[in-house]
């Protein structure tokens, strides 16, 4: 897989509260980016702070066409999105490659 | 630790104490026996009502002094798992917001029981059914 095109941005740790100005910071894209990768497989937590910085993101993204995939690899992250319901305002895999996959096709199109 | 016990703890409602709790309520539950699923929800609910603290309990108070927050852990009869999570703030009922909100969602989510009180300051009642307890062996 092809990941030129993508720009990745790792968060890791417990994605929290007193984090709010650092993944808000981390959360930036250029005018260059055509696919994003927020690579969360390092994220232990996430609270509902992280999840709003997190879909204000996406939100933004869709809204300049630029997609964007969440690759999340532990379990508590996985039921957080559901419990918050927003299961539906992520494109989120638990595989890497099939992540990039996503975004390619989406890039390609 | 025994069934009977209970975790109590106080700190000022600053950002920074949010983390080092929701750790000493996980380890409180571990030593309870009670099993990573389940001490990974609790914490998560227990950690969103925290946030909720910090993020809005004091916000319309001028008083520097006396802004803490609360943390009652307990297992009650029957084997519930009870967390109360309370300030001295108050509790300010918004309009909600699309993309805000998810905190009181996430812990209805996880909580079986979920009551807020609001007379005196802010208190957060949550129970946690705990059919998912380790035997001691």
């Amino acid at each position: 897989v092809n990941e030129n095109f993508v720009k990745t941005i790792e968060l890791g740790g417990e994605l929290e509260i007193s984090r709010k100005a650092e993944i808000r910071e981390a959360l930036q894209r250029s005018n260059e980016d055509r696919a994003v990768l927020v690579d969360l497989s390092e994220a232990t937590y996430a609270d509902s702070v992280a999840l709003t910085e997190l879909l204000r993101f996406c939100v933004e993204a869709q809204r300049d066409s630029v997609s964007v995939a969440l690759l999340i690899c532990t379990p508590q992250l996985a039921r957080v999105v559901q419990y918050a319901g927003l299961a539906a305002a992520f494109q989120t895999f638990d595989d890497r490659n099939a992540a990039l996959k996503y975004l390619s096709e989406r890039v390609a199109r | 630790v025994s069934g009977a016990s209970e975790l109590r703890l106080r700190c000022p409602a600053q950002s920074r104490n949010v983390a080092p709790i929701r750790h000493a309520l996980a380890a409180f539950l571990e030593a309870l026996q009670f099993d990573r699923s389940l001490r990974d929800d609790v914490t998560t609910a227990a950690g969103e009502a925290l946030a909720n603290v910090v993020e809005h309990a004091y916000a319309c108070s001028g008083e520097r002094s006396g802004r803490d927050l609360t943390l009652l852990a307990r297992v009650a009869r029957g084997g519930k798992l009870c967390v109360d999570v309370s300030d001295r703030g108050s509790f300010l009922r918004r309009k909600p917001l699309p993309g805000r909100g998810f905190g009181l969602r996430i812990i209805r989510a996880i909580a079986g029981r979920m009551r807020i009180d609001t007379s005196r300051g802010t208190c957060v009642s949550m129970t946690f059914r705990t059919a998912t307890r380790r035997s001691k062996s």
